[in-house]
């Protein structure tokens, strides 16, 4: 170790203390003279020796100064040498801290710059996620606004839903009612049924007996008809032949000479006269033959008529198969509810059922709308868990990022604080050598240069550490705004979750009311409709009736049209034969003797078919009075728009006076009861709203009004 | 350069009436034509709602719309007709095939007060043009009619309605597991009629 300050002198002793002891050179002879002391001379000798000694001590001393002044000289050499190799050792380290300072500054400079930019970062973070926030509160707002829409919709599904539910409810009552109402219609149906089937069979009988009848009526009559016809023919070719004669006898006539009028003539005009008239009666009697062919063509109306009345009775036959069919599912069903009845716990009866039914569907309704309920809870925290997974994860990635770069900032944060550190202790190391070099004072020039720049360097070193101390109190505060940005972060993250939870219910929801809505539609369009609020109809007269009636009214001209020729036909037939009169030969004399015979055998026949049509009319009458207990009685007439219409009295033969009679009027085909005193009785009048106005029989009321009769008269 | 604000035009109860019973009459002869139900050669063509549509020629068919759209009208303005639906059965069984449903809703407020709506003429022909056109694009979709058939119209009215002697009540005539098509809607502001076609799946299909 190089010893900077020269150890002490030692010091010699006082007893060898010289004169010279303070280093100067002091020539003895300069040695201040002494006192001349009043001695005695022979003390002469002694001093001349004593002033040699003398010399030669003091050149010793002298000497031995020298040499340790020679020797402190090389001392202080070495010294000045080893304070020159110091100087320049501490040049060399403050040449080495100054590039440490400004290598120092530099990376303190790029720290600042990474700070810079760390903020420029986090400030553009912190933009970027307030630009995020504002679009997530305007998608929030956006969202409110749906969520109120929904809400609204969902309030309105909601009044939909309690209406449909107080419908439901009524629909339920109404159920109930209407079960109440089957099973008395039941029992009603049931009794109708077995009346109807006994008052088809006899009906089914009764139409089939009369229309074998009637077809055999309308096969004759037609045959007659037919042989009219043909007799019409004959006779009309006859007549026509006749006309023909006629006038060919006129022609004759007319070129005779008017001389062989004679006493004859009168005759002859006689003759002609006569026949005229029995021309005239042929005619009468052709018309008689028209009207009884009108008749056969009634007669053929009226098999048409009970044609229709047996279709119908077919027809009704078949509902009651039908009904009966009905009847027998009903029974089956009755059967079936009441085995259900049985096997049903805490049922006894039919009434119970309903209500049981009503219970049961509360309870499978509040079983589903909990199990809605808790799927609905299920689905939310299911949603909610992802979201807060989602949330958690995007929370954890934040904070290993955001904890990823404070271990940056800390990392650089704790290398600045060491730079600062290093440069401190440089620092100090650099003052304190300062400082001894200060103290020694020996080299100026360069310690006063050392401390310029030390004191440079000093003040640098403390602006650089109020920069850093500024920093670190920056990235503190800069700390806390990222703390509380990061806390409002989190904040807006559960909204967010929140939001989107709610916006996952409300899609929910909206899928939910869409299905409903489809379902809704789907009903519509399959053409579901409330009996309650709305009924079906129909045109009664579809195209396929029009087309038919058309072709029945087109028909039905045709055969006007044809009458009207053949009556137009006729009605020359008869100006001509009216026209026609003066003079007859005798083949048309035996002619019309033929045809007066024909005439009379065709009137014998007719006499003879109305003879036969009464006794069987009459029995007809009588049969029906025995076998149905009514007295009918058939007339025609017009009623006030001048439609012809055909009226039946009946009477009871049970009837317990003659006021008791029912008028029923008849038109194409159509039977309707006429109102009577008789009829407006309370009992009849109910019979009549039961059996002829719902249920469209009139057999059926007037078998019942015959069977109470019956019971009145037998009672009675 | 002339003003493109669309002008709106006044419509009363009676109006609306007319414009959808009118619609409903070239509906049904459209639906008549394009599904085969009477002859080709039975149908004239017209302009109505700027397009060329089919009416029938068969005075039996033109008599019974003419009939029926009198009574519609009745109801229509009553405010008592929910819908008309025009059924399509084959001619043999009466079996439905196809139903097309014309759902009506009325502004009651129309009905009890008498007041008016307005809405462009030109946008109600628009609205029933796009039903049109989509009635005669519907052969595409709709399964062929092999067999011959016949059609009837039904109205579904409120409960409260007199029944006309001319009609009578009758079952829904409904199909079951269909297939529903819905097609575009118009609405006057009084009446706005909803078109739905349901129709029987063909066997091939479901094949």
């Amino acid at each position: 170790m190089i010893v900077r300050t020269p150890p002490p002198k030692k010091r010699r002793s006082e007893a060898t203390e010289s004169p010279n002891s303070d280093g100067r050179f002091i020539i003895f002879e300069d040695l201040p003279e002494p006192q001349p002391e009043p001695e005695p001379s022979h003390q002469h000798s002694d001093q001349m020796l004593c002033t040699y000694q003398c010399r030669q001590l003091v050149k010793a001393d002298f000497l031995d100064a020298l040499s340790s002044a020679e020797k402190q000289s090389q001392d202080y050499k070495s010294k000045v040498e080893t304070m020159n190799d110091d100087l320049h050792r501490s040049e060399a380290e403050k040449m080495k801290f100054r590039d440490q300072l400004l290598y120092a500054e530099q990376e303190l400079a790029a720290a600042k710059g990474r700070e810079q930019a760390l903020q420029d970062q986090l400030l553009k973070e912190i933009h970027e996620s307030q630009e995020r926030l504002r679009k997530q509160i305007h998608i929030h707002s956006e969202l409110e606004v749906k969520f109120r829409k929904e809400i609204d919709l969902r309030k309105n599904a909601e009044s939909l839903l309690s209406a449909a539910e107080q419908k439901a409810s009524l629909l339920e009552g109404k159920l109930s009612h209407v079960s109440e109402s089957i099973e008395r219609e039941k029992n009603r149906l049931q009794k109708e049924l077995t009346l109807l089937k006994e008052e088809s069979k006899h009906s089914m009988s009764r139409i089939s007996a009369d229309l074998e009848m009637m077809e055999c009526k309308a096969s004759n009559s037609e045959k007659e008809a037919a042989v009219l016809k043909e007799q019409l023919e004959n006779l009309q070719t006859k007549l026509n032949e006749c006309l023909h004669e006629k006038n060919e006898v006129e022609k004759k006539l007319s070129t005779s000479t008017y001389q062989e009028f004679s006493s004859d003539d009168s005759i002859l005009v006689k003759h002609l006269r006569e026949e005229l008239r029995n021309y005239e009666s042929e005619v009468h009697e052709a018309r008689k033959l028209k009207a009884s062919h009108e008749d056969v063509e009634l007669l053929r109306e009226k098999l048409l008529e009970e044609k229709g009345r047996r279709e119908r009775a077919e027809a009704e036959a078949l509902k009651l198969l039908e009904a009966q069919i009905n009847g027998k599912k009903l029974e089956d069903e009755l059967s079936s509810w009441k085995s259900t009845l049985k096997e049903i716990p805490g049922v006894t009866s039919a009434a119970d059922i309903p209500l049981k039914f009503e219970a049961l569907q509360k309870e499978v309704l509040e079983g589903m709308m909990k199990m809605g309920e808790v799927t609905a809870r299920l689905k939310q925290v299911e949603v909610a868990l992802d979201v807060a997974e989602n949330a958690r994860q995007n929370v954890e990635t934040k904070a290993a990022l955001t904890n990823e770069k404070v271990e940056l900032l800390k990392l650089e944060l704790k290398r600045t604080e060491l730079m600062l550190s290093s440069t401190t202790e440089e620092r100090d190391r650099l003052k304190i050598i300062i400082d001894e070099l200060k103290q020694q004072k020996n080299v100026e020039a360069g310690s006063a240069m050392t401390d310029g720049k030390v004191k440079e360097l000093e003040a640098s070193l403390s602006m650089k550490e109020d920069l850093i101390k500024k920093l670190e109190s920056s990235i503190l505060e800069q700390k806390d705004v990222n703390a509380r940005q990061h806390n409002e972060m989190k904040l807006l993250n559960e909204r967010l979750s929140n939001e989107s939870r709610r916006i996952k219910s409300l899609e929910r929801e909206d899928d939910r009311l869409r299905s409903e809505i489809a379902i809704l539609e789907s009903k519509l369009g399959h053409g579901d409709f409330s009996s309650a609020s709305t009924k079906v109809l129909r045109m009664v007269n579809s195209l396929a009736v029009d087309s038919d009636a058309k072709k029945t009214i087109e028909a039905l001209q045709n055969e006007l049209q044809q009458t009207k020729d053949k009556l137009q036909a006729i009605e020359e037939l008869k100006k001509q034969s009216g026209d026609a009169g003066t003079l007859v030969d005798s083949y048309i004399s035996g002619k019309v003797v033929q045809l007066k015979e024909q005439i009379a055998t065709l009137e014998k026949r007719e006499e003879r078919y109305k003879a036969v049509f009464a006794d069987r009319i009459s029995v007809f009458r009588r049969a029906c009075c025995e076998l149905f207990g009514y007295k009918i009685v058939m007339d025609d007439h017009q009623r006030s728009d001048g439609i012809p219409v055909t009226r039946f009295t009946l009477q009871s033969i049970y009837a317990q006076s003659d006021d008791e009679k029912l008028q029923f009027e008849y038109e194409s085909g159509n039977t309707k009861i006429l109102g009577n005193n008789y009829t407006q009785q309370s009992d009849i009048s109910h019979q009549v709203e039961i059996f002829i106005r719902k249920l469209n029989s009139i057999p059926a009321f007037t078998a019942n009004l015959t069977v109470e009769s019956f019971n009145k008269r037998t009672l009675s | 350069m002339a003003s493109k604000t669309a002008t709106k035009d006044i419509i009363t109860l009676r109006g609306s009436t007319a414009i959808v019973s009118e619609f409903f009459g070239y509906a049904a002869n459209s639906i008549l034509y394009n599904r085969g139900v009477y002859p080709e050669e039975s149908f004239a063509r017209v302009k109505k709602y700027g397009l060329p549509l089919l009416l029938s020629q068969d005075e039996g068919v033109k008599t019974f719309i003419a009939n029926l759209n009198t009574q519609l009208s009745e109801w229509l303005e009553a405010g008592k007709l929910q819908r008309i639906v025009l059924v399509i059965m084959t001619k043999a069984t009466n079996e439905v095939l196809e139903r097309w449903n014309f759902s009506i809703e009325t502004d009651k407020e129309v009905v009890e007060k008498g007041v008016s709506r307005e809405k462009s003429d030109k946008e109600i022909m628009r609205e029933i043009q796009a039903i049109m056109r989509q009635i005669a694009s519907s052969i595409t979709y709709l399964p062929c009619l092999d067999e011959p058939c016949i059609f009837d119209v039904l109205a579904y009215t409120d409960m409260d309605v007199a029944v006309p002697f001319t009609w009578t009540e009758s079952d829904p005539k409904l199909i079951a597991n269909p297939q529903m098509v819905k097609l575009h809607s118009f609405d006057t502001k009084i009446h706005k009629v909803d078109t739905l076609v349901s129709y029987k799946n063909d066997e091939w299909d479901e094949q």
